[in-house]
C-alpha cells in the first residue's frame, strides 16, 4: 500500500526551495532556529550559490516556509505549493468526477483560489495536507450539488478516454485492470468513494480522514469497509467478466 | 462491537486485493491551462487603479476586520452556559440546587449525591449524564472546545460531533472525544476506567495516546511521580478472556511475567492490546509482542519488522490502520 509519487520540481519550485534552503541555512549559522517568519522573508530573495534541490524530497519543513511565504503574498511560493499538490488534487477530483476532466480542472482551480484567499486562515493546528483536503472534498461536494440537474453516473466513454492516455505504454492487462479500477471506482456511492481516493492518493491516517472529510473516526472507519466491501465486489465482477 | 459496527464484513484479503489493484490507479498530471486559469483569475482580482485598488482594500479591510471580530467572538466567546436537568433527587450547580433544570457555565461545578444524577446538555454536539457521587466542573463552552473536568465519580457521554471537540479531564488523564457514546469513571486518587460503547475514545497522559474502541476499556491511573514506574493506559476489549484482562489491569507493575500472559490469552482482535504494548515495552518485549501480533495477523507486505521493532511511529501508525478492520 505504500504508494510514492514522485513530484517533478517546476523550474519554480525548485527556485523556492533554494531559496528555502539557503535561509534557512543562514539562520542556522547565524545560531537561530529556523522560524516560519525568517523563512518567509528569505524567499523573496534570490540566490545562486545555493546547491540545486532538484529532486530533493520536498519537506514538512519546507512546506510551512511555503505556506508562510504565501500568506505574504508570494506568487511564486503559490506556485511552488499549486506543484506540488497539484496532480493528487486534480487525480482525486477526476476519479471522483468519473473522469470528466472539465469538472476535475474547474475542482482543481477552485481549490487553488480558494487556498490563496483563505491561507491566512490556516492556523497550523492540523497538517497543511490535511487542510487542503477538506477543501478538495468541499470543492467535490459543491460541484456534485451543481451537477444534480445532470447527475454525475459512471460514463465508460469519458473513463476510457483518460485511460488510454495514461495507458499508452502498458501492457494489455495491466491497462485492462486500470480501466476495471477506474470503473469500479466510479461506481461507488460518493462518500465511499471519496473516502477511498483518499487514502489511496494521500495516504492518511484515519484522525487525518476525519478531519478533512469532518466527519467522526467511526464514520471514516464504515465509508471505508463499505467502500472495500462495494469495490471487492465490482472488481470480481469485473474479473468474471474478462473470463 | 468493531469499527465497523453496523458495516458489512469485508475480509482482510479482499482489502489486500483491493490495495494491490488500486496501486494501478495512476496520478493524472493536472493539464497545464488550469494553472493558466488560476494566474488569469489573480490577475483579474487585481485593480484597474491605485485608487480603485485603495477603495477596494478599505473596503475589504472593513467587511474582513467585522466578520473577524463576529467570527473571534462566536469562537471565542464562550456561550451563556449549558442547560442541565434533574433526573434523579437533588443535583446541584455551585451549591444552588437543580429542581428540574438550569444552567450551568465555564468555571461552575456540577455536584450529586448518592441519590441524585443530572443531565446536561453540551452545546449543540450531545449530552452528558452524570451519575450519583459525582463531582464535576465545566471548564470551556466554545464551539470549538467543549472542556468538562471529572473530579470524582461517573459520567456517561453520548457525543455526535467531529473528531476533538469534546475533552474530560481526569487526574489520569484526558478522555478526548472521536466521535462516541462512553462511560469514564475516575476518583480522586485518578485512577477509574474508560469505557467505550460507540465509536473512539482518544485517553492522553503526558503525550502517550491509548485509543479505545467501541466494546473496549482500559484502566486509567495517575502517574506515581518522579521514580515511580507508569505505563500508560492499555485497552482490551470487553469480550477478552478475564486472564488478559487481569493481566492488562496489573501491567507496569509486576510487568514481564504478566506479558507471557498476555501474549498467551491474545486472540486475534486483541492486537488491539498488543498494539499499545508495543510502544511501551522495551526493545526486548517489543519483539516478543510483535511476533505474536505477527502470529495472529500477518505484517502487511509493505511494513517492515525491523521497523516495528525500532518502534517507528509511522510504521506502528500504518500498522494500526489495518489492525483496526478487525477491531
Amino acid at each position: 500500500m505504500a504508494r510514492v509519487y514522485r513530484i517533478r520540481h517546476s523550474e519554480g519550485m525548485n527556485k523556492v526551495l533554494q531559496r528555502l534552503q539557503v535561509a534557512q541555512e543562514q539562520i542556522s549559522s547565524a545560531g537561530k532556529k529556523p522560524r516560519g517568519q525568517s523563512v518567509s522573508c528569505a524567499v523573496t530573495e534570490t540566490c545562486e550559490s545555493a546547491p540545486n534541490p532538484v529532486d530533493r524530497p520536498v519537506e514538512r519543513e519546507d512546506i510551512v516556509g511555503i505556506v508562510e511565504a504565501c500568506r505574504t503574498g508570494d506568487r511564486e511560493a503559490f506556485r511552488a505549493l499549486y506543484d506540488i499538490h497539484k496532480d493528487k488534487v486534480y487525480s482525486i477530483a477526476l476519479y471522483f468526477f468519473h473522469g470528466d476532466t472539465t469538472v476535475a480542472s474547474d475542482v482543481t482551480q477552485q481549490v487553488f483560489l480558494k487556498l490563496m484567499t483563505s491561507i491566512q486562515h490556516f492556523r497550523g493546528d492540523s497538517e497543511f495536507s490535511t487542510w487542503l483536503h477538506r477543501m478538495v472534498v468541499n470543492a467535490c461536494v459543491d460541484s456534485s450539488r451543481r451537477k444534480k440537474s445532470a447527475p454525475a453516473v459512471f460514463d465508460p466513454a469519458k473513463l476510457e478516454m483518460f485511460a488510454n492516455k495514461a495507458s499508452q505504454e502498458d501492457d494489455l492487462a495491466r491497462a485492462q485492470m486500470t480501466n476495471s479500477v477506474r470503473a469500479a471506482i466510479s461506481a461507488l456511492p460518493p462518500q465511499f468513494r471519496i473516502a477511498i481516493l483518499l487514502k489511496h492518493f494521500e495516504d492518511f491516517s484515519y484522525e487525518q480522514m476525519a478531519e478533512a472529510l469532518h466527519c467522526s473516526l467511526g464514520t471514516v472507519g464504515s465509508r471505508l469497509s463499505r467502500g472495500h466491501k462495494l469495490l471487492a465486489e465490482r472488481l470480481k465482477e469485473f474479473a468474471g467478466g474478462r473470463r | 462491537m468493531s469499527l465497523f459496527r453496523r458495516s458489512p464484513k469485508v475480509s482482510p484479503e479482499d482489502i489486500e486485493r483491493n490495495h494491490q489493484m488500486l496501486e494501478s490507479l495512476p496520478l493524472v498530471e493536472a493539464p497545464d491551462a488550469v494553472w493558466k486559469s488560476i494566474e488569469r483569475s489573480l490577475d483579474q482580482q487585481r485593480p484597474a487603479s491605485m485608487a480603485t485598488w485603495k477603495w477596494a482594500l478599505a473596503a475589504v479591510v472593513i467587511v474582513v476586520s467585522s466578520a473577524s471580530i463576529y467570527w473571534v467572538a462566536s469562537q471565542q466567546k464562550p456561550t451563556v452556559g449549558w442547560n442541565v436537568a434533574r433526573v434523579s433527587g437533588a443535583p446541584m450547580v455551585n451549591d444552588r440546587l437543580i429542581h428540574t433544570e438550569g444552567r450551568v457555565s465555564a468555571g461552575q461545578w456540577i455536584e450529586t449525591d448518592a441519590s441524585s444524577s443530572a443531565k446536561v446538555k453540551v452545546g449543540e454536539i450531545g449530552s452528558v449524564e452524570v451519575a450519583p457521587n459525582t463531582r464535576i466542573q465545566v471548564v470551556t463552552t466554545k464551539q470549538t472546545e467543549h472542556r468538562l473536568a471529572l473530579a470524582r465519580g461517573e459520567i456517561h457521554a453520548v457525543i455526535s460531533a467531529p473528531p476533538k471537540l469534546f475533552f474530560v479531564d481526569t487526574a489520569a488523564g484526558t478522555a478526548v472525544d472521536l466521535g462516541c457514546a462512553y462511560s469514564l469513571k475516575a476518583s480522586e486518587d485518578g485512577s477509574g476506567v474508560l469505557s467505550v460503547t460507540v465509536g473512539w475514545v482518544s485517553f492522553q497522559t503526558h503525550g502517550v495516546e491509548s485509543l479505545v474502541p467501541a466494546g473496549a476499556s482500559c484502566r486509567i491511573r495517575k502517574p506515581g511521580g518522579p521514580g515511580v514506574p507508569y505505563f500508560p493506559a492499555v485497552p482490551y476489549f470487553d469480550d477478552a478472556s478475564p486472564a488478559l484482562k487481569e493481566a492488562v489491569d496489573e501491567f507496569g507493575l509486576t510487568k514481564t511475567s504478566n506479558l507471557d500472559v498476555i501474549l498467551k490469552e491474545a486472540r486475534k482482535r486483541d492486537t488491539l492490546t498488543l498494539w499499545h504494548l508495543l510502544s511501551r515495552v522495551d526493545a526486548d518485549d517489543r519483539a516478543k509482542v510483535a511476533d505474536r501480533m505477527i502470529d495472529l495477523t500477518p505484517l502487511p507486505s509493505f511494513l517492515s519488522r525491523d521497523l516495528v521493532l525500532k518502534g517507528d511511529s509511522n510504521t506502528l501508525s500504518r500498522w494500526k490502520d489495518e489492525l483496526m478492520w478487525t477491531w
